[in-house]
């Protein structure tokens, strides 16, 4: 645990930095021991909910690859059944994993970048209740759609009581990380607090948009699909990436000790990334009953997509350690391994994107495991592993104390690495193969049922080594919340 | 960049372009699609559709079929493989989807697609077999059983017209019939109204009816 990695004078740019002091230098951050205290509670909180949620989330995919395996496993059902489980999944996964350490991220990051704790009491209060609120609408809408009340609508399955009460406690929770902004101490913003300021302005826009015009008072469903296009893309692009990369921008140039490489790069990276990010989505819609031009602009923003993406890797990959630094530690702790971990699946996604927004390969590889692993690329990888940097960064320094089993730590790494990489592969193969024979229509659909069989079997077991690398989280960290009292005499 | 006035502005304008572009859009024109009059049939198109399947879409939706099949065929300049596969005889456009509440365009194709189901297996009885025990149709299937919307009950003198016909392989206990709930019932009406074979101005012509369906 570095004591110092939020310094007062903190520069991201070599120029900027007067008396060439480097930027890790500068003695501990303003307040740090007020920040920490006024964040631990309820950061602590989202992340102790995120992990117990990805953990049920992991269980559950786990089943459902089964499921594709062995279709009889747990049948005849109701609220088991595989319709019914999927979009539990997905949503425990993006809401009650995702989203709610994307929340607890911005909130960390957003007051230690600032320099400014939370606030008093009542901001506690406020946010605790938030929380509660967030977690009681994930649990009780996953029931509402086990029990037979989903919408029907990809990532919206919620019943309407349940997404308002999510959007409800979102707004409690990122207004006071966006005022944090305002007051922050550091003149010149940091890139990672652009981010943070578009991903928390996004998702009310975003989800509010989707769920007042698809399920709250739906419009007339022909024009439903290119809105919920817009909405799975934005979702990902515009709310989840920019925390993941704010976590990327802040975290990666403190480990190594060194300044961003080409910021003057980040503003056309961070502009164009919320350009492109919400026409992005409607590259699924191609060759779907939208106007041609829809499509088209598709096709553009995927491939458009990579300047971002090539700017963020400019950004993050082009800075080397710092020579002064003790070679042995570079690249090894953990939290520096997930944050690039991340940006690796983000440069994988966007060269995926491209080829596939390709209209001859796109509508070749469109509905098959292709789309399942671009999917699981965003929200596994280049959103999952940077904020899994940012959950083992930071639990040390709100308890202020280290408390991560290196053991459980390194196995929690190299499992979701290996199940990761195995799930992405096995869905892409298959997808191919699966893409390849539909295109041939002398090939039976059963056929090319039986073609995916192997496949599935491999997703399964990508999927049984990220339940245990869920489990190996979960447990390493209510071990590091246990193992001694929570709030140390410091 | 530095203010978060400015900050936001600037990410205000920039937000609006795609929701002024796709949502906005979406919303004024595709949203304000009415149906058409067509002479010839004497009826305006698409179809209405009657109360079962209305209360079908609502389990359709319920019970997540989305997650497994798609509704739509693909334009032939992206993909002919569609059409040629017997999935419908011209592409889906917008207007398709009028009567539906919910559009359920589909993600990914673990089963096949569905817009014309209606045509490919125009019988409700298949369908009750289908759901109850897929492999008993369609050997091979990855689809899972919805057994839970049947009940299983005592034969009360005659056996009920809808009672399920099944092999040996699914067994049931001697004097009890296997027969669809209500739910059941809407689904399939659901199904069998899944037919998009009706020309529409902006759909292009149709080609011929879809062959003999193929699993």
């Amino acid at each position: 645990m570095s004591a110092n990695l939020f310094p007062v004078h903190y520069s991201e740019d070599a120029q900027k930095v007067e008396g060439g002091t480097g930027c890790v230098a500068q003695g501990g951050g303003i307040d740090s021991l007020e920040i920490d205290d006024s964040l631990r509670i309820p950061v602590l909180a989202l992340f102790g909910n995120a992990v117990h949620w990805l953990i049920v989330a992991a269980l559950i995919s786990m089943v459902l690859s089964l499921k594709l395996v062995i279709p009889d496993f747990l049948g005849g059902i109701g609220f088991l059944n595989y319709g019914r489980l999927a979009p539990v999944a997905r949503d425990l996964f993006l809401y009650g994993w995702a989203s709610q350490l994307a929340l607890a991220t911005g909130l960390w990051l957003a007051s230690r970048l600032s320099g400014r704790p939370i606030g008093g009491v009542i901001h506690s209060t406020l946010l605790i209740c938030a929380i509660v609120l967030w977690n009681l609408a994930v649990l009780l809408g996953s029931l509402a759609i086990l029990a037979g009340y989903s919408t029907g609508v990809e990532w919206l399955e919620y019943p309407n009581w349940a997404s308002g009460a999510l959007f409800v406690a979102f707004l409690l929770i990122a207004l006071r990380s966006l005022l944090l902004f305002d007051c922050r101490i550091n003149d010149r913003a940091e890139v990672a607090q652009w981010y943070l300021v578009a991903g928390f302005c996004s998702f009310p826009w975003v989800y509010g948009t989707a769920n007042l015009l698809l399920t709250w008072k739906p419009v007339q469903a022909s024009a439903q699909g290119p809105i919920h296009a817009w909405f799975s893309g934005s979702f990902l692009a515009l709310w989840l990436l920019p925390i993941a990369l704010a976590a990327l921008y802040a975290l990666i140039p403190r480990l190594l000790g060194e300044h961003l490489h080409r910021r003057s790069l980040a503003p056309l990276g961070f502009w164009s990334l919320l350009m492109l990010g919400g026409w992005n989505g409607i590259s699924r819609l191609l060759g779907g009953p939208v106007p041609s031009w829809m499509g088209a602009a598709g096709v553009v923003s995927s491939v458009l997509f990579l300047i971002p993406v090539i700017i963020i890797a400019i950004n993050i990959f082009g800075i080397s350690p710092s020579s002064s630094d003790d070679e042995t530690s570079i690249g090894k702790s953990i939290p520096e391994r997930f944050l690039f971990l991340g940006a690796y699946a983000l440069v994988t996604l966007g060269v995926l994107m491209a080829i596939c927004g390709w209209p001859s390969i796109g509508g070749v590889l469109g509905f098959t495991g292709v789309v399942e692993a671009r999917t699981q690329l965003w929200l596994l990888g280049a959103v999952s592993f940077p904020l899994f940097g940012v959950l083992y960064q930071a639990v040390p320094h709100l308890l202020g104390r280290e408390c991560w089993n290196q053991a459980f730590s390194e196995l929690h790494y190299w499992l979701s690495l290996v199940g990761f990489w195995l799930l992405i592969g096995m869905l892409l193969l298959g997808g191919l193969f699966t893409g390849l024979a539909l295109n041939d229509p002398t090939i039976s659909f059963l056929n090319i049922t039986s073609y995916d069989f192997p496949f599935h079997v491999m997703e399964w077991v990508a999927q049984l080594i990220l339940l245990a690398a869920a489990i190996m989280l979960g447990f390493n960290l209510t071990r590091a919340l246990a193992v001694e009292q929570l709030f140390p005499k410091r | 960049m530095h203010r978060l006035p400015t900050l936001l502005c600037g990410i205000f304008l920039v937000f609006l372009t795609s929701w002024v572009g796709i949502v906005a859009y979406s919303a004024l024109h595709l949203g304000r699609l009415a149906p058409v009059a067509n002479a010839d049939l004497g009826t305006t198109l698409p179809p209405v559709y009657g109360g079962e399947a209305v209360a079908g879409e609502q389990v359709y939706a319920n019970e997540g079929c989305v997650s497994c099949h798609s509704q739509q065929v693909r334009q032939t300049s992206v993909t002919s493989s569609d059409i040629e596969r017997g999935w419908g005889s011209r592409p889906s456009v917008a207007r398709d989807y009028l009567r539906d509440s919910t559009a359920f365009l589909g993600f990914r194709r673990l089963g096949q697609d569905l817009s014309n189901v209606g045509i490919r297996r125009p019988d409700a009885l298949w369908h009750y077999n289908h759901l109850y025990a897929p492999s008993s149709v369609c050997e091979g299937s990855v689809m899972p059983s919805f057994q839970h919307l049947f009940s299983v009950r005592k034969i009360q003198g005659q056996r009920s017209a809808d009672a399920l016909m099944l092999g040996s392989e699914f067994p049931v206990k001697p004097g009890y019939e296997v027969v669809p709930s209500a739910d059941a019932k809407n689904l399939v009406a659901y199904l069998l109204s899944l037919r998009h074979d009706y020309p529409l101005p902006e759909a292009g012509p149709l080609k011929d009816a879809p062959a003999t369906p193929t699993h």
